[in-house]
């Protein structure tokens, strides 16, 4: 039984448009299909007359360093991402989260864009994206625009972006300079092809002297509908000294503030709440270190 | 020495190899014939519910719609491997009555057959059911509650079976008991997630035979439980296996093959289905979960003077193979050890969730998980090493077990435990005295190492007084000398490398290389019963058939019969059921003895055990194919691994949450231990062929009380139910102080 009846490999992005104007809604962006694919045949996606397969668009799948900013097409691949160097030096937090995102197969035919598309509250590379306070190039409504990240998602696997028409096309933010560093980690069961339990990425910024927090961004999911930053969490740190004590004090601000939820058989609500802790006290002094020192080497990735 | 030595030991390449790693050989799924038709099963759409009206006329006019088959289809509608209590098809109008209920949503309601999968797909969606909700039962000690709803007529109280161990003087034993433990042990259920899903094809062979083309276990058998509901003689029944994508005890009971042969007899013409993985997990049985309340004493020094112990199994909504399942986890609940005073009750009891059966290990891990956990606090609670505690109270040969009868001869638990532990690296006895090697210790203090171990037996062959034996012929052809070599032997080979061992025990027996020997298997036509692969007897038992018929055929040979051929039935030694009072018996034909020796790390803070480390030591008698075995250890390792740390059946009211491998989670490699040693020792089974013992379920039934002792060692927590999910962990240790900062 086929899930669709048409495939196109457009190479330009108004082609794409095209074709899905054409189809009426009875079309569907795809790239890695990782999760597409799985949806389609579960019944939880329709089965689309056609699919429009992004990823063979000029310059989708290519990364391009500009300065310190890093522009990434929707159509890079989580391995892509892992390789980059440029990447596990200055956005650390990214290759750490794209590196456990399920097994090698999944790695190399899985987009970065897919993962954003998909809208899942706990995406891994999407927790990292919001936690680099990255942008997003869209055709939205017709209109190709700029829009933060955290514009795109609406609710749980709901994203602004109608996937019959619109088009993600890639993503640019900064990267990690001098007194910056990220850090990703996750909990999760078995290790490796499962949905997250919980994610957390932070970016931290240290001031001149090196001793207090300059600025911090803080995402963790799933603990709300969409991927969101624990701003409080940021907000008690910021101009205080680095050390356990911030640490302590950013966990007692979690506590108050963040409430995850209980999937049915993925974790409770309760364990959640103890894993907010506990990755807050392994990715905050990582994240803290890394900008510190200056040096970045990521952990967790791939088979170890 | 001779080729037949020489071959025996060996690790002849499996005959399968070539074929699978190409993606050349044929699973049921991959077989199709000119002219095939496609079947979906409709499944109950309730847990508990009598059906009250059936509409298909929707149905059998969605277009390429052959044909509709429900209840009243069924000539003989009921089957079942112990007792046929389940309807072939719930509903109205069966020749055997009560089948309008569904008990579980395993049952099958209704099978559409179409000229394509998907015209099947969505026909069999529009059959209109109607429902009368019956109450739903789920937790087994409820069911066992005075005023529970009653699931079967047979079944009083809801219980299926009830055994009964009385052994000694249980006054006299608790009056020597100086140091007295108790746990109340509960095991999960486990689904077998083997990589093909149920799949085959039913037609009518050249003779006109029914023939179902399947994956099972048992080809007899199938045939016969075909043959039964259908109203047929066994002859005009055939059933072939082609490559089976694994079993684990999954496949002992029907699910494809009846309806399938049911569909290409009323149609006469080939029909095929394929399971979704879904459609598997949700149709085929689940192991037992267990709750296994226990009370032992010991002396001072040590010896065991008494245990009590009380099991109470969910079989779920059939009975499937849980009265023998129940019949060892009851014989197993009392361990490997020399107990005077004992005291057993057991209970299979009907829920309406989905049926538990036969899994690896057969009831062995459930009552290995409560009498080795019961031995590790006894242990900790003496002061005693584990191994030095075992040492003193295993079962040797002539020893009097809880149920009055001594193992059969060869018993050689005393010398695994020694060989094990020396060669796991952990233990060492300088002075006679089982000394631990410390363990050394991560410097992140959230990381804690600890090592532990456990050990057990489990029986080979077919227990408590069942027939047990096999058929086999082996031709042999040639004039001067022998060319060619045909056994005929259908025994299942599930992905294990039974055949291998056939060809190559066969080879040996005969005295030619592997090459010249031809294996005929996998069909009822071919031979005669060779029982199931299970209860780790396949080795044991046709090899001793091969021997036998080689023998024979070679006796032919040399009195110049060309071909000489011969048939042979191996008949194991008589066993014996439980008595049901006191439950004496003489269960088994023979034993399989293990020890494992685990090394794990465990997260205080996320709560996740990783396994490190396991040595598993085996008494195989005698290794016919080393790397077989090995893959038998290794792939059993990681099943209870899974088993004991992460593999959860997420059930609501009877309904399975969680039936997909993203959400029913099994070890991936970043799971598995970095190392899995196989020690592989060869004490001689007396009557064992070329004094080989059964060993592909013994890996698995010490490992989880084996982790769980290795995870007390890491954080002085014990655990008494499995799996160890990081929440169950966190909790546990939580209470304890552990983790918090």
């Amino acid at each position: 039984m086929s899930l669709w009846t048409h495939y196109h490999t457009p190479a330009t992005v108004d082609e794409a448009l095209t074709l899905l104007a054409g189809y009426q809604g009875r079309a569907r962006v795809i790239a890695g299909g990782t999760d597409l694919l799985l949806d389609i045949r579960h019944g939880h996606t329709p089965r689309p007359d056609a699919l429009v397969d992004i990823t063979r668009i000029s310059g989708i799948a290519t990364l391009r360093q500009d300065g310190d900013v890093m522009a990434l097409g929707a159509g890079v691949t989580h391995a892509q991402i892992v390789a980059e160097p440029v990447l596990s030096a200055r956005a650390t937090c990214l290759v750490e989260s794209c590196g456990v995102v399920g097994g090698p197969q999944v790695r190399n035919v899985g987009t970065i864009g897919g993962n954003v598309a998909h809208a899942l509250p706990a995406g891994d590379g999407t927790t990292s994206l919001v936690a680099l306070d990255a942008e997003a190039d869209v055709v939205l409504d017709g209109v190709r625009q700029w829009l933060p990240l955290r514009a795109l998602f609406v609710g749980p696997g709901q994203s602004r972006l109608d996937q019959t028409r619109d088009l993600l096309v890639g993503f640019r933010f900064r990267l990690c300079g001098p007194r910056e560093g990220s850090a990703f980690k996750r909990i999760m069961r078995p290790q490796g092809v499962a949905l997250p339990i919980l994610g957390c990425a932070a970016w931290v910024r240290l001031d001149e002297s090196g001793a207090r927090y300059d600025d911090l961004r803080i995402c963790i999911g799933p603990v709300s509908k969409v991927p969101s930053r624990a701003e409080a969490v940021e907000e008690t740190l910021r101009g205080t000294t680095v050390g356990a004590e911030a640490v302590e004090r950013a966990v007692s601000v979690a506590r108050e503030t963040l409430r995850p939820r209980t999937s049915k058989f993925r974790a409770t609500a309760e364990y959640r709440q103890e894993m907010v802790e506990v990755l807050l006290r392994r990715v905050l002094p990582l994240a803290a270190e890394r900008a510190r020192t200056g040096e970045a080497i990521p952990e967790g990735v791939g088979m170890e | 020495m001779s080729e037949k030595e020489l071959l025996i030991g060996q690790s002849v390449r499996r005959l399968d190899a070539v074929g699978k790693v190409l993606g050349e050989t044929a699973y049921p799924g991959d077989i199709d014939m000119e002219d095939q038709l496609w079947m979906k099963i409709r499944f109950a759409d309730r847990v508990h519910a009598r059906i009250t009206a059936m509409d298909t006329s929707k149905a059998e006019a969605h277009p390429g719609v052959v044909a509709v088959f429900t209840a009243r289809d069924v000539p003989v509608n009921e089957y079942g491997l112990g007792i046929p209590d389940q309807p072939v098809l719930c509903g109205l109008g069966s020749a055997k009555e009560g089948a309008d209920i569904v008990r579980c949503i395993s049952d099958q309601v209704a099978l559409v057959v179409a000229d394509s999968e998907a015209a099947a797909a969505e026909a069999v969606r529009l059959i209109d059911i109607t429902y009368e909700d019956l109450p739903v039962i789920t937790d087994p000690e409820e069911a066992l509650k005075t005023g529970a709803p009653q699931l079967h007529p047979h079944a009083q109280g809801n219980i299926l079976t009830h055994y009964r161990i009385r052994h000694g003087d249980m006054a006299a034993g608790w009056a020597q008991a100086e140091v007295v433990v108790e746990g109340v042990y509960r095991t999960g259920a486990q689904e077998h997630a083997y990589l093909q899903p149920e799949a085959g094809l039913g037609y009518l062979d050249e003779e006109g035979r029914v023939t179902v083309v399947v994956a099972g276990q048992w080809v007899h058998k199938d045939r016969q439980q075909v043959a039964h509901a259908l109203g047929l003689p066994e002859e005009q029944v055939r059933i072939i296996y082609p490559a089976i994508g694994g079993a684990f005890g999954g496949r002992e009971d029907m699910s494809v093959q009846i309806v399938l042969g049911l569909a290409a007899w009323k149609l006469r013409r080939p029909v095929k289905i394929i399971w979704s993985r879904e459609e598997s997990i949700i149709g085929h049985h689940k192991r037992h979960p267990m709750t296994i309340r226990a009370k032992w004493g010991a002396t001072k020094e040590g010896r065991l003077v008494a245990a009590e112990a009380e099991v109470v199994a969910d079989a779920g909504a059939y009975a499937y193979t849980s009265s023998k399942v129940l019949g060892n986890a009851h014989l197993m609940v009392c361990g490997a050890y020399v107990i005077p005073n004992a005291q057993v009750d057991s209970y299979a009891v009907y829920t309406n969730n989905v049926p538990n059966g036969a899994f690896r290990g057969f009831g062995g891990p459930q009552g290995a998980f409560a009498a080795e956990g019961q031995m590790n606090r006894l242990a900790e609670a003496l002061g005693m090493d584990p191994v030095a505690l075992r040492a003193m109270n295993v079962l040797k040969d002539g020893s009097i077990t809880v149920v009055g009868s001594p193992l059969p001869p060869g018993v050689s638990l005393d010398r695994v435990l020694a060989d094990g532990a020396v060669q796991s690296g952990y233990w060492e006895r300088p002075d006679g005295q089982w000394r631990r090697q410390p363990v050394a210790q991560p410097a992140d203090p959230a990381r804690r190492r600890g090592i532990g171990m456990a050990l057990g037996l489990k029986n080979i062959g077919f227990s408590f007084g069942a027939p047990e034996g096999n058929w086999a012929t082996i031709e042999l052809y040639g004039s001067t000398e022998i060319e060619r070599v045909v056994v005929r032997e259908v025994g299942a080979d599930m992905g294990q490398g039974a055949h291998t061992a056939f060809v190559q025990m066969a080879a040996a027996a005969v005295g030619v290389p592997v090459e010249k020997v031809e294996l005929l298997g996998h069909d009822t036509t071919y031979a005669g019963d060779s029982g199931s692969t299970s209860a780790s007897r396949m080795t044991f038992m046709a090899g001793n058939a091969i021997k036998g018929a080689a023998e024979l055929a070679l006796e032919k040979w040399r009195a110049e019969e060309r071909p000489a051929i011969a048939t042979y039935r191996y008949n194991a030694p008589r066993t014996t059921p439980y008595d049901p009072e006191t439950g004496r018996c003489d269960p088994n034909v023979s034993y399989g003895y293990m020890a494992q020796f685990v090394e794990v790390e465990v997260d205080v803070e996320t709560g996740h055990v990783h396994v490190m480390r396991v040595v598993s030591a085996h008494d195989v008698g005698k290794a016919i194919n080393p790397h077989l075995i090995e893959g038998q250890i290794e792939g059993a390792v990681i099943q209870a691994l899974g088993y004991a740390i992460m593999e959860d059946v997420v059930t609501k009211e009877g309904r399975i949450l969680n039936p997909t491998l993203s959400t029913y989670l099994i070890p991936t490699i970043w799971d598995i231990p970095q190392e899995t040693k196989s020690v592989i020792l060869e004490y001689t089974d007396p009557r064992g062929p070329w004094g080989a013992r059964g060993m592909a379920e013994m890996p698995f039934i010490p490992l989880a009380p084996a982790i769980v002792a290795a995870v007390h060692d890491a954080t002085g927590v014990w655990f008494d139910r499995i799996p160890l999910t990081p929440e169950r962990v966190v909790v546990r240790l939580r209470e304890q102080g552990l983790g918090v900062i």
